[in-house]
């Protein structure tokens, strides 16, 4: 006996859509119209002026270089929390005595706010700080930097306070990916006489792709959106040499051009989804195979 | 019998190095730990040295002047009200969405979708909120996280729903139930374990943001324990004792709520991530 789809009403629907594209929706919707406009805090009256916000952007030397950066950020990023998080998750998978306890200690950074991880790292990064003082101890001074001064390594230095705070993120998810792997694959390729390391190149990778991809993507995503790190830990600074996107919105925002700052989120946006297509479609076939 | 042996001592090896890694997690909490019970002399060698006393007069000097009482419930208030706004919201679209199998609430649940990749516009939200004349009051960063969380929440319930047979609601309709009595009976009772999923993580990711109150609260005294800290960072800033335990009082609520709650963040990322 069949009853109607009709009898699930989409009123339930309504309240969720109405939130959902009254504050982030329609926002977005406006930004790609005000991007091409000179929305000035001094101005009363908006004008377009077409592509001036873009072309500014583009020959702009420090939006560039938070462009830059932004890139920069996000691929170091997506290496460094997948290559680690996987390499945990491998080693923890295994039975390790301390196996429960090493997880949980893994996994705590990323429960706490970027704020205070962000605050806690200041004093130890600078050129006198604790990471410096450790280096000397084991004999490695000549790796002493200074951290968050060398305009050419501290969006580096950034990217690795966040690889420190979420690896144990990713951790966890590639671990549950890991658990769903039956034992049977590897058992069969051990009698086979496959070493370890082939049966994590024929039998793990491949079998892990599913939250590799979801790992990559959420990483890649979280890269490009980037703010909080770099507000508290140089504000953008030396000079400007750490700037991002999201922190030269802020900047924009300050200083009343905000169809400038627009047009930079508009920028981020469509990168965004224009690299995000590719994990639609995967999860859609996903859906079509199970 | 040569090769269990080599696999036990390969065992221990990665123990080891998993132990030693883990120092490099466990250093910078334990500064800022022991750095909050030191003097503000002692704390400078940000060190793991224990304090020479405890000076757990530190926490009651922040508690008293960081304002943290006010920022404890302002931040109580904004994730408490935000969460309960998604849930309610988020579960009921997820409902008929799963359900109605149509092509319309296949394309409402990629709209939603979307959110789950598309940055903010955090300009223009702005503007919205001016037009709607609430700019600066804790009513509108309510909103704007309930809008924020909606995708990731609907992605969850749309997961767990789909596993709950329509079969049980067919009988329900048929002894002439209504569509509200179905969901409130028959649902709600079976995601019980996903809406708790879903009400740790908002509330950990709202009560660590910073970005929102930035742009959003202009007024101080709405500010939620992350902004507070930074507040008194730039304040006190030869005092890194009262700073240390400043952080790690903000950091407490989040670290209690993650004892309690591990197991469902736990499967939480398995149902939403693995599974698709």
């Amino acid at each position: 006996m069949k009853i109607s789809k009709r009898l699930y009403s989409y009123y339930m629907v309504w309240p969720a859509l109405l939130i959902y594209s009254l504050f982030f929706v329609l926002p977005t919707i406006i930004g790609l119209f005000y991007s091409f406009t000179d929305w000035r805090l001094d101005r009363t009256e908006l004008h377009f002026n077409g592509w001036t916000n873009f072309k500014t952007i583009f020959s702009d030397s420090t939006l560039l270089l938070a462009l830059k950066n932004t890139v920069i950020f996000a691929v170091v990023t997506v290496i460094g929390k997948n290559v680690i998080g996987i390499a945990l998750a491998v080693a923890l998978n295994m039975k390790l005595k301390t196996r429960n306890g090493l997880r949980a200690i893994f996994y705590s950074p990323s429960i706490l706010s970027i704020m205070v991880i962000s605050i806690v790292f200041t004093p130890m990064l600078r050129s006198d700080g604790t990471i410096n003082k450790l280096f000397e101890a084991v004999g490695l001074g000549s790796l002493s930097q200074a951290w968050l001064t060398d305009p050419a390594i501290v969006i580096f230095t950034i990217a690795a306070v966040s690889i420190w705070q979420t690896a144990g993120f990713q951790m966890a998810i590639y671990l549950a990916g890991l658990q769903s792997i039956s034992k049977e694959y590897y058992e069969a390729a051990t009698i086979d006489g496959a070493g370890s390391w082939k049966s994590f190149v024929n039998i793990t990778l491949p079998l892990l792709l599913p939250a590799i991809n979801i790992n990559v993507m959420l990483t890649l995503i979280g890269g490009l959106k980037v703010f909080s790190e770099v507000f508290v830990l140089t504000g953008g600074g030396p000079g400007n040499a750490s700037q991002v996107v999201g922190t030269i919105i802020l900047r924009s925002f300050g200083e009343g051009s905000w169809g400038l700052g627009t047009a930079v989120n508009t920028l981020l946006f469509v990168a965004v989804t224009i690299i995000s297509i590719p994990l639609l479609m995967f999860m859609r076939r996903k859906e079509v195979t199970e | 019998m040569n090769a269990t042996l080599r696999k036990s001592w390969r065992t221990y090896l990665v123990e080891i190095v998993m132990l030693l890694g883990s120092l490099i997690v466990l250093l910078p909490i334990l500064i800022m730990v022991l750095g909050s019970f030191k003097t503000s002399a002692e704390v400078l060698d940000f060190s793991l040295k224990l304090p020479k006393e405890w000076l757990f007069s530190n926490y009651q000097k922040v508690y008293e002047e960081g304002n943290l009482l006010r920022a404890f419930l302002n931040g109580i208030l904004i994730t408490g009200v935000s969460s309960i706004v998604n849930i309610v919201t988020t579960s009921a679209a997820s409902f008929v969405l799963v359900r109605r199998e149509s092509r319309l609430s296949n394309a409402l649940y990629l709209f939603f979708f979307m959110g789950l990749i598309a940055p903010m516009s955090t300009i223009t939200t702005i503007r919205v909120v001016q037009w709607l004349g609430f700019y600066g009051s804790i009513t509108s960063v309510i909103l704007i996280y309930a809008a924020l969380n909606t995708a990731f929440s609907v992605f969850l319930y749309n997961g767990f729903i789909k596993s709950i047979p329509k079969a049980l609601d067919e009988v329900a309709f048929l002894e002439g139930a209504g569509m509200f009595s179905v969901f409130f009976r028959i649902i709600i009772p079976l995601i019980v374990p996903v809406n708790a999923t879903v009400a740790i993580m908002v509330f950990m990711s709202v009560w660590n943001d910073i970005t929102i109150p930035i742009y959003f609260l202009t007024d101080s005294s709405d500010w939620t324990m992350p902004l507070s800290v930074y507040n008194f960072y730039g304040k006190y800033s030869r005092d890194w004792n009262l700073i240390f335990a400043d952080l790690v009082l903000t950091s407490l609520p989040v670290f209690i709520l993650y004892l309690f709650a591990q197991k469902y963040i736990v499967g939480g990322l398995t149902a939403g991530a693995v599974k698709g």
